[in-house]
Formats: structure tokens, C-alpha cells, sequence
């Protein structure tokens, strides 16, 4: 009988999760897609639902921090940084988003340093 | 028969919360290709000149005999024309064996502008490569802290880089002249550990192990290249 009641309600647990899918206006719907395709490597679809899900919740931080990894993977630097500033400000003590942007921002920095200028370079 | 069926029934479980887990988020690692833009903006086609390397030899060097084999600054000569030939598009020369360096001063070599210049107009070439290498046995080990301070937000970062124990250390500063004016356009220096199985390992195979870790840096002075980077994306 304990035992029934236990699957049942594992059941339902993992029911519950998986019909966030069938609710495209969440937020936390579009993360989950995007973080979907994203895996697949399909950044630019990633991107899109990430924005989706910052339209939908500007305040929140995994949002606005998977779309910086998207728009970083996308080559759209500038804008990657601006979010993970603002996934940041938002949630200033998240371990995860501050190691990303920690990492971005040493990749960053290398990217727009350019040394030097040869005589005849264009 | 009791137990049977309660073992079963833990099993079921273990599934379910498996199968639940991923469903109910958190976070995941990915792995993104980043470009590198080159270090040097250049045309592409530049001629090049690659001239000797200072070679720094260490003290102890004498007691690792096996290192006296290894003729360094022919083996990375030969692996830098190989790369840039292979890789890009540039006309790769060597300087003329009479080509001598004027110091064995890392500094003072870089400030030799009317030495390059003189290479430059000897040899025809737009850049000239030199520097100094260094390839020694390195006998550490420890986790050692790295300070690194983002310019972008001005906060200190703190990195933590684990030295082996035993291993070859290939240390190369790169200095890329002009090849019309003699002057410096870019020093960088590139370094790289690997740590070997055994103090028997062959240091020709250490040697080679240090340059193909390098390559893509080396490589990145002159042509856009790309490297893996890892990032955190939340599941929900």
C-alpha cells in the first residue's frame, strides 16, 4: 500500500515537470526548450527562446545568464557581456553565473586586445 | 517475500527520482567554440622572417645531461616554418646563417630597431620572428594561486593552477619586428608543462608534447584560430 502511494507520487512529480513543455508563456518553458536545443548545439534557437524568457521575466538571472552563454556561443559578444552584467545584478551571489562571466570576461578581454600594427598591415 | 517486494520497490524509486531529476531542472556545463582573433592584424600574405632565438640556459641544466642532446632552436625553427607553412598563408624565410643576434638580452634585443630594420631590408621580409626559449626539467608540485584582474569590471579574480610534479617546461617569448622600421610590434610569451611518467621519458617527445600544446597560441599571434570554452546554463 506505502509503496503504491510512493510511486504515484514520483509519478506525479515527474508528470508535473514534464508538462511544463505544454505551457509556452513561462518563463521557466522557454529555458527548458532553449537549454534543450542548446545541448543540440543550435545556439541561434537557444538565443531566441532565452529572449523569449527575459521578455516574459526581465528579473530573472538564469534567464538573462543562459542567454549570454547563447549570444557568447553566437559570436554577439557585446550584447553576451550586457547580460551577464544584468544576470549578475540580479542575482549577485549565484556561483554559477559569476564563474561564467568570470570566464567571459577573461575571454573578452583577450578578444579585444589587439597588439601592435605592422608597417604595411592594412 | 516482504523484503523481495520492499527491494523492489526501493528500485522503483531509484528510477523514478533518476528519471525525475533532470526533469525538475538545475544546472547543466556546455561547451562553446570561441574565435581567437589573430594578436596581429595583418594582410595575410606578409613575408616572414624567422630569425634565432636567445636560448636561456638554466644552471642546473648540467645535471640533466639528457637535455644536451636536444638542439632546441633547430627543432623549434623547424616546427615554426612547418606551422606557419602549413597554416597560413605567409611567405616563411630563414635568415641567413651569418645573421648573428647583436645581444643575449631579451630587452635589449627588442630594442635593437636598426639590427631588425637591417634583417628586414637583408632579407626582403615584412616581419621578422625572434625571441628567447627556454627547455628545461621542472621538478615542483602544489597547488599555486593566480591573481587575475578582470579590466572589464576592475574585481580580482583568483585562479587556482596545479603544477605536477616532473616534468619538461618549454618557455618562449615571442618577438614579431618590423621588418622596415626595426621596430618591436608585439612580445608575448608562451608557456607550457607536461608532466612525463617516468624521469626516462624521452625529451625530444617532452619537447614535441610542449610545441603542439602551444601551437594554436603560437599560431593565434598571426591567424584567427578558435578553442573550447565551457559555460553553466540553468535547465529551467
Amino acid at each position: 500500500m506505502k509503496l503504491d502511494r510512493i510511486v504515484v507520487l514520483c509519478l506525479l512529480i515527474v508528470a508535473g515537470a514534464c508538462t511544463s513543455y505544454s505551457q509556452p508563456e513561462k518563463a521557466s518553458t522557454q529555458i527548458a526548450f532553449g537549454t534543450k536545443v542548446a545541448k543540440q548545439g543550435l545556439w541561434r534557437e537557444a538565443a531566441f527562446r532565452y529572449e523569449q524568457a527575459v521578455t516574459k521575466a526581465p528579473d530573472n538571472a538564469r534567464a538573462h545568464n543562459n542567454l549570454a552563454v547563447a549570444l557568447e556561443a553566437s559570436g554577439d559578444f557585446a550584447r553576451a557581456l550586457a547580460e551577464y552584467k544584468r544576470a549578475l545584478e540580479i542575482d549577485p551571489n549565484n556561483n554559477y553565473i559569476r564563474r561564467n562571466y568570470a570566464r567571459f570576461a577573461e575571454f573578452y578581454t583577450a578578444y579585444t586586445k589587439t597588439t601592435g600594427k605592422a608597417s604595411g598591415a592594412p | 517475500m516482504l523484503r523481495k517486494a520492499a527491494r523492489r520497490a526501493a528500485a522503483a524509486l531509484v528510477v523514478l527520482l533518476v528519471a525525475a531529476v533532470p526533469a525538475l531542472g538545475g544546472v547543466d556545463q556546455v561547451k562553446l567554440r570561441l574565435p581567437l582573433k589573430p594578436k596581429l592584424p595583418l594582410r595575410g600574405n606578409e613575408r616572414i622572417a624567422l630569425a634565432p632565438f636567445i636560448l636561456v640556459t638554466d644552471p642546473e641544466k648540467a645535471r640533466d645531461k639528457r637535455l644536451q642532446n636536444v638542439d632546441v632552436q633547430a627543432e623549434f625553427h623547424r616546427f615554426l616554418k612547418k606551422q606557419l607553412e602549413k597554416k597560413t598563408k605567409f611567405d616563411v624565410i630563414e635568415t641567413p646563417p651569418d645573421v648573428k643576434l647583436p645581444t643575449q638580452n631579451l630587452a635589449d634585443l627588442a630594442r635593437a630597431q636598426e639590427f631588425w630594420a637591417a634583417v628586414g631590408t637583408q632579407t626582403s621580409a615584412e616581419l621578422v620572428v625572434s625571441g628567447s626559449l627556454e627547455f628545461r626539467v621542472e621538478d615542483r608540485s602544489g597547488y599555486k594561486t593566480e591573481e587575475y584582474q578582470s579590466p572589464i569590471d576592475g574585481r580580482t579574480y583568483y585562479r587556482q593552477v596545479y603544477v605536477e610534479q616532473t616534468g619538461f617546461v618549454f618557455d618562449i617569448v615571442f618577438l614579431v619586428l618590423d621588418g622596415r622600421t626595426g621596430e618591436k610590434l608585439l612580445q608575448d610569451e608562451f608557456k607550457d608543462f607536461r608532466q612525463t611518467g617516468s624521469r626516462q621519458r624521452d625529451e625530444l617527445q617532452g619537447l614535441f608534447e610542449n610545441l603542439f600544446s602551444l601551437e594554436n597560441q603560437i599560431l593565434n599571434t598571426f591567424v584567427p584560430r578558435d578553442r573550447e570554452a565551457e559555460r553553466y546554463i540553468f535547465t529551467d
